[in-house]
């Protein structure tokens, strides 16, 4: 199980957390990542897979003002990205665009086209629609949802609307559900709580402690996936919100414990596979990446015969765990234009690109 | 005559042989001869045959004999012919003689017959006569012969007449003298004539009969149904009874009834005394009732059975009902074991039931042998032992997860997981072993119904482990909140079982699930392989029910699921404890660090709480520690340890710069570090596994923030401090060494202003905290062995009384209990109780006394007295969790204090010194 060096690697300059696909990019798979250092310079790398797949080649190499906590890329946009920053104490959140022609250019600068500066507090990250060309973008701080209309050519953004989560929630991520693009779902301390952006009202929320990342299933609806603190992954159906459909690291240890002993460590991040339907891919403290295979019953038999089935069925979940790294893992992201392939990124500043090819058969 | 050679005896023999062989089969050959051919063969023994040819004969003597031999035969032949003359003149000189003789009695028959027709004629004429004088007596005698035919009819119609008239006092005679057969013979003679003329002339004869028939009708079934009465006689009135028409049915149907009625109060009777049995308590006597219960049950059971013999004589033709009567019996009993077993029996109980049964069915069985009970009632306690094994288990899986979850009471609340390990570890071997006694028992009984059952038994026994400890391993499962369950009871157990579940019973389950492992389950399969071996009824192919790989295998797994559980759950509740930490206060304007903070000491309380936990359940490892060269990555890392405190105390941010520089360098040369390897059963190993996880999520925690300069010294102070303290627990010192430092670079790394705290300040202010803990634990058995503990001693309690107040205050302070009252009254004098503390939280006030033991000792009861109250008090106000937060808003409210009891701390170790 112990993976191998497979993987195509890339180093970034200092150390980073966050990794996106560069959805928008049609023609080649390519990925962007920020770094995340207090006293240098920070960059945004953007990082193409050459066409034979064997190496990966810095597209872009551009200076950013702060530390990159969150970065996000447009999905219609390639040049289009947006970033969470800090420094020191301050935090802040902007929107990019890569200037054209930068190939040519020694050191290109950023453009801002936007700053998300109505938050008052630390920013978590940003949101844009999930699929298409919109011009709605949102922002999550510790204590507020912003939802943003982004004007790209005039390069202006403004808030269209905004709702408090309230005093005792700290928000800490969030997701953008891609089957009704009107709900949004944040992660804070005790729970996940759905919004709905037409009323900006709560709608439903999951009791759930210590989330720490949280994804939707792109394939099938109403399935969402989380990675907490405490147990691992786990996968809800949001029309039954009381109890996980399925509970990753808890088959993991109930069938693994006698291979892997490893005890639990923490998960920080979880994403499902955009065309593969119920494979997941995880990342946290333990320094390696898990591609699981997390086949919730299907929506439409939801009967109790099927999730005894599933619950008794002991087919190992867990496909294989790259472990090539050397420290936590933060970054994650599938490749949408090739859904075979992802991107890793370790605190260390390195960027792993796997292919999954050889474990969709097993599947 | 040349054959003569070799040929001449056996020729001679073969034609002898011919020759008898001929003349023994036809007698006379030379007849059968033609004509042609005699002469040929002709003898001189033809001559008293009837082809004798003179010629011939004549030339044959001649050509044979000699002249001598011819002369002597014709004497011969002379002599031969002269008898023959002599005798056919005899032959026809007596033949003459008859002839005369015959006509001479011809002639006197002649004369005879001349005078014979006369008498002939007078002979008919005298039977002629006789004839008519016969005829004339007939006719003078007919008319009297009539009458006397006429007088004897009469007669015997008088007679029957007299018989039907003295019928009734003839059957009151017999209803008497019981002769009821006589009675009921002389009735149905009669009937005929009741049924003829009981209407008209015998009326009031028939009305008397019938009353006797009636009254022996009354008798006979008051017969029939005495028990008393000899089985031949009751049958006999049976008979009579259906001789007198009497709806025999009926009564078949009355006497069923009674049977089954016999049974009720059977049943009802052995319910009884097994009630009996089930309610004494006391065990001597149980053997008594044991032996009673078949007693009385027996005599009970030959009565029934005696019945049902004469009922099966009485009436040949019921057998069907029989047989469902003797059904139901068992049924019954059967029944009855079963709510026994449900009320938790012994196997002598159920042996001695299973005794009754067994003997009931074999009297049956005497009386009934076609009913084939004997196998009906094995068919019945096969299901019935089946069930007893089946509860058996059940039992005593609740004993254990009872013993698991209800720990004894009066044990000492510091070694409740031992006692509950303990007492659960007993239920698993006692309860095993009890029920294989009991199970032994019954094999061992030689009971009939046990003996065919035994191979099914001791497969079920094997079965019934095997399964029992598959139910074990899900009922732990169960226990630990971490079960798969089903959809619809999910939600409702995760609800109320994760609250329920406590970290130390499943510490106590891993370490009962490596118990059961590696004790219980080779000791079972030893007693079962003594006892149990050779049931095999299932088939080879299945081998033997009971798997002890299987279950071993499930149960080492399980003892490694309970002990990642238990510390996850461990490492989680720190986890949320130092997330509170690092989340709750504003790093970037951090305060100089004046003290090692909070968190530390709820930490390794924390820590000390699994120490205790562990301690209980856990055997120590063998003592071996982590020696620097055991693990390779590390060596770097713990090396450079002193030599980046020496770099850092250089204090310039430069440095510290290159300091990260070199631990990326190290960290490239250096192996990819074993962190956590294989957690042991033992204390030191758990303990270090969750210490390492701990300072794992501290480094995840650190790298989320940001830090200024004090926020960095902070971090630096408080893991120095953690670093010194627990280097004596744990067991991988380089591992640890190694997270350690890790969580300091991660600091470093997010430190705007990475300069570390001046060594001599950190050591002080270590030294501080040394101190303080030391007294405040100087007699608590805390597994983190503190290095400068010993130094706690008396001396210790000289120092000024106010710095311990400060000491006692500040580990009360939290921030829910900001505005709150507070008031610490030290007790100046010298008499016995010389601390006394009131504390006001609201409207309420307590006050804690502590009255024995030197000062430093006061001073720790007071505070754990103290710290008690405050517990109670905030979780009976209800405030959302104990997690204290950042106790420097506070310290930062009393400033000049702390900076005089530092002050304090100062002097009184200068005085010491």
């Amino acid at each position: 199980m112990q993976g191998g060096s497979t993987g195509i690697g890339y180093g970034l300059k200092y150390q980073a957390r966050c990794i996106a696909d560069v959805k928008a990019d049609t023609d080649h798979t390519s990925f962007i990542a920020g770094t995340l250092s207090l006293k240098e310079e920070n960059e945004v790398h953007l990082i193409r897979l050459s066409s034979g797949g064997t190496e990966l080649v810095c597209e872009g190499l551009f200076s950013h003002p702060n530390e990159i906590w969150d970065l996000s890329s447009c999905p219609f946009d390639q040049r289009i990205f947006s970033t969470v920053f800090s420094s020191g104490e301050s935090y802040g959140a902007a929107i990019w665009q890569i200037p054209e022609l930068y190939g040519q250019l020694n050191s290109p600068q950023l453009e801002r086209i936007g700053s998300l500066d109505a938050h008052n507090s630390k920013i978590k990250c940003t949101l844009w629609w999930p699929s298409g060309r919109h011009d709605k973008l949102i922002s999550i701080d510790e204590q507020n949802l912003y939802l943003w209309s982004l004007d790209s050519s005039k390069k202006t953004v403004q808030v269209q609307s905004q709702e408090s989560a309230g005093m005792l929630h700290y928000l800490s991520g969030g997701a953008w559900d891609p089957h009704d693009v009107n709900s949004v779902a944040s992660t804070c301390e005790s729970s996940i709580q759905f919004w709905d952006l037409r009323t900006m009202k709560k709608t439903n929320s999951i009791e759930h402690a210590h989330v720490r990342n949280v994804d939707y299933d792109t394939k099938k609806k109403f399935i969402l996936v989380t990675a907490e603190d405490e147990s691992g992954i786990h996968i809800w159906d949001l029309r039954m919100l009381k109890v996980p459909i399925l509970e990753l690291l808890d088959m993991h240890t109930g069938i693994l414990y006698t291979d892997c002993c490893l005890p639990t460590l923490m998960t920080w991040a979880v994403r499902c596979n955009p065309e593969y339907d119920g494979l997941v891919l995880s990342a946290g403290t333990d320094s390696a990446v898990n591609l699981w295979t997390a086949s919730p019953p299907s929506s439409d038999d939801l009967s109790s015969e099927s999730l005894m089935e599933s619950h008794t069925r002991s087919v190992d979940p867990l496909l294989n765990s790259y472990s090539d790294y050397e420290d936590s893992v933060y970054g994650l992201a599938w490749s949408s234009r090739e859904p075979w392939i992802f991107a890793s990124l370790s605190y260390d500043g390195r960027v792993v690109v796997e292919s999954i090819k050889p474990h969709l058969s097993k599947k | 005559m040349g054959m003569e050679d070799g040929d001449i005896p056996l020729d001679d023999k073969a034609k002898r042989m011919r020759d008898l062989l001929s003349s023994f089969y036809s007698t006379d050959p030379p007849h059968s001869m033609p004509a042609n051919t005699s002469s040929k063969y002709a003898t001189l023994d033809t001559i008293n045959t009837t082809s004798f040819d003179a010629h011939q004969y004549m030339n044959l003597l001649v050509q044979k004999s000699n002249l001598e031999s011819l002369l002597q035969r014709h004497v011969e032949m002379a002599a031969e012919i002269k008898n023959l003359d002599t005798d056919l003149q005899m032959l026809v000189y007596e033949n003459y003689n008859k002839f005369i003789s015959a006509t001479d009695t011809i002639k006197r028959m002649k004369n005879n017959v001349v005078g014979m027709e006369s008498n002939m004629e007078q002979l008919l004429e005298k039977i002629m006569s006789v004839q008519s004088r016969s005829d004339g007596v007939n006719t003078s005698l007919f008319e009297k012969r009539e009458h006397i035919e006429k007088l004897h009819r009469t007669r015997n119609l008088l007679r029957k007449v007299q018989f039907i008239y003295d019928l009734p006092s003839r059957l009151g005679k017999c209803i008497k003298s019981e002769a009821y057969a006589d009675a009921v013979r002389f009735y149905t003679g009669a009937m005929p004539i009741f049924k003829a003329y009981g209407d008209s002339s015998f009326q009031d004869c028939k009305r008397a009969s019938e009353e006797a028939v009636a009254v022996i009708i009354k008798n006979l079934q008051g017969k029939l149904f005495a028990d008393s009465e000899s089985i031949q006689a009751r049958a006999e009135a049976a008979m009579l009874l259906k001789q007198l028409n009497f709806p025999v049915d009926s009564l078949k149907v009355k006497l069923l009834e009674k049977l089954e009625q016999f049974i009720d109060n059977l049943q009802l009777e052995s319910t009884e005394i097994s009630n009996a049995v089930v309610g004494r308590d006391e065990p001597p006597k149980q053997g008594k009732t044991a032996e009673s219960v078949p007693s009385s049950h027996e005599a009970s059971t030959y009565e029934f059975v005696e019945a049902v013999r004469a009922y099966r004589v009485i009436f040949p033709d019921s057998e069907q009902q029989l047989i469902k009567l003797a059904h139901d019996l068992v049924t019954k009993h059967f029944e009855a074991i079963q709510q026994q077993i449900k009320r938790q029996i012994c196997s002598t109980d159920l042996l001695g039931l299973l005794r009754v049964i067994w003997t009931n069915v074999l009297l049956m069985d005497e009386v009934l042998p076609d009913v084939a009970l004997s196998d009906f009632s094995l068919e019945a306690s096969r299901l019935a032992v089946k069930h007893y094994i089946d509860s058996t288990f059940s039992h005593l899986l609740l004993d254990i997860s009872d013993a698991l979850t209800r720990p004894k009471e009066g044990a000492e609340e510091e070694y409740y997981l031992q006692s509950a390990l303990d007492a659960s570890k007993k239920a698993v071997t006692e309860g095993s072993m009890h029920v294989l006694q009991d199970f032994r028992q019954l094999l061992d009984n030689d009971l009939g119904l046990l003996v065919k059952l035994r191979e099914l038994i001791i497969d079920w026994v094997q079965e019934g482990f095997q399964d029992f400890f598959r139910k074990l391993d899900d009922r732990f499962l169960l226990l630990s909140g971490k079960t798969n369950l089903t959809s619809q009871d999910r939600g409702l157990t995760e609800e109320t079982q994760k609250v329920k579940v406590l970290s130390g019973l499943i510490l106590v389950m891993a370490q009962l699930s490596v118990f059961i492992e590696q004790n219980a389950i080779p000791r079972i399969t030893e007693e079962l392989a003594a006892s149990f071996s050779g049931g095999g009824v299932r088939g080879y192919e299945y081998g033997l029910a009971f798997v002890p790989a299987e279950i071993c295998r499930i149960f080492r797994s399980a003892g490694e699921k309970f002990l990642h559980l238990y510390i996850n759950m461990r490492a989680q509740k720190i986890s949320i404890l130092l997330r509170k930490r690092f989340t709750t206060p504003n790093w970037v304007k951090h305060k100089e660090p004046r003290e090692v903070h909070m968190f530390v000491d709820l930490f390794l309380q924390e820590l000390e709480a699994i120490g205790t936990e562990v301690k209980q359940i856990l055997p120590q490892g063998l003592h071996r520690k982590h020696s620097r060269t055991d693990s390779n990555g590390s060596t770097i890392s713990s090396r450079s340890n002193p030599l980046r405190d020496d770099k850092m105390s250089r204090s310039s941010a430069q440095r510290a710069r290159s300091q990260l520089l070199e631990t990326h360098l190290a960290k490239l040369f250096k192996q990819k570090m074993e962190i956590f390897t294989k957690i042991e059963h033992t204390q030191e190993s758990v303990v270090t596994t969750i210490v390492k996880l701990c300072l794992k999520s501290l480094q995840e925690f650190v790298r989320l923030q940001t830090f200024n300069r004090s926020g960095f010294q902070q971090i630096q102070l408080d893991i120095q401090f953690l670093r010194t303290t627990l280097k004596e627990t744990v067991e991988d010192e380089a591992a640890i060494d190694f997270l350690f430092d890790e969580v300091v670079v991660a600091a470093a790394e997010r430190c705007l202003d990475p300069i570390p705290l001046e060594p001599p300040i950190l050591d002080k202010l270590i030294q501080a905290k040394l101190t303080k803990t030391s007294v405040q634990s100087p007699t608590s058995s805390s597994p983190h062995g503190i290095t400068k503990r010993e130094r706690a001693e008396e001396g210790e309690a000289s120092v000024n009384t106010a710095c311990f107040c400060r000491v006692v205050l500040q580990s009360l302070l939290f921030k829910e209990l900001r505005g709150y009252m507070m008031e610490a009254q030290p007790c100046e004098t010298i008499s016995q109780p010389r601390v006394k503390a009131v504390i006001r939280l609201g409207s309420e006030t307590y006050s804690v006394n502590a009255s024995k033991g030197i000062l430093s000792e006061q001073l720790v009861s007071m505070k754990e007295e103290s710290m008690s109250i405050l517990k109670d008090f905030i979780t009976k106000h209800n405030v959302p969790n104990d997690v204290p937060d950042e106790i420097d808003d506070i310290s930062s409210g009393d400033d000049d204090d702390g900076e005089t009891s530092e002050k304090v701390t100062l002097k009184s170790k200068k005085q010491r010194k």
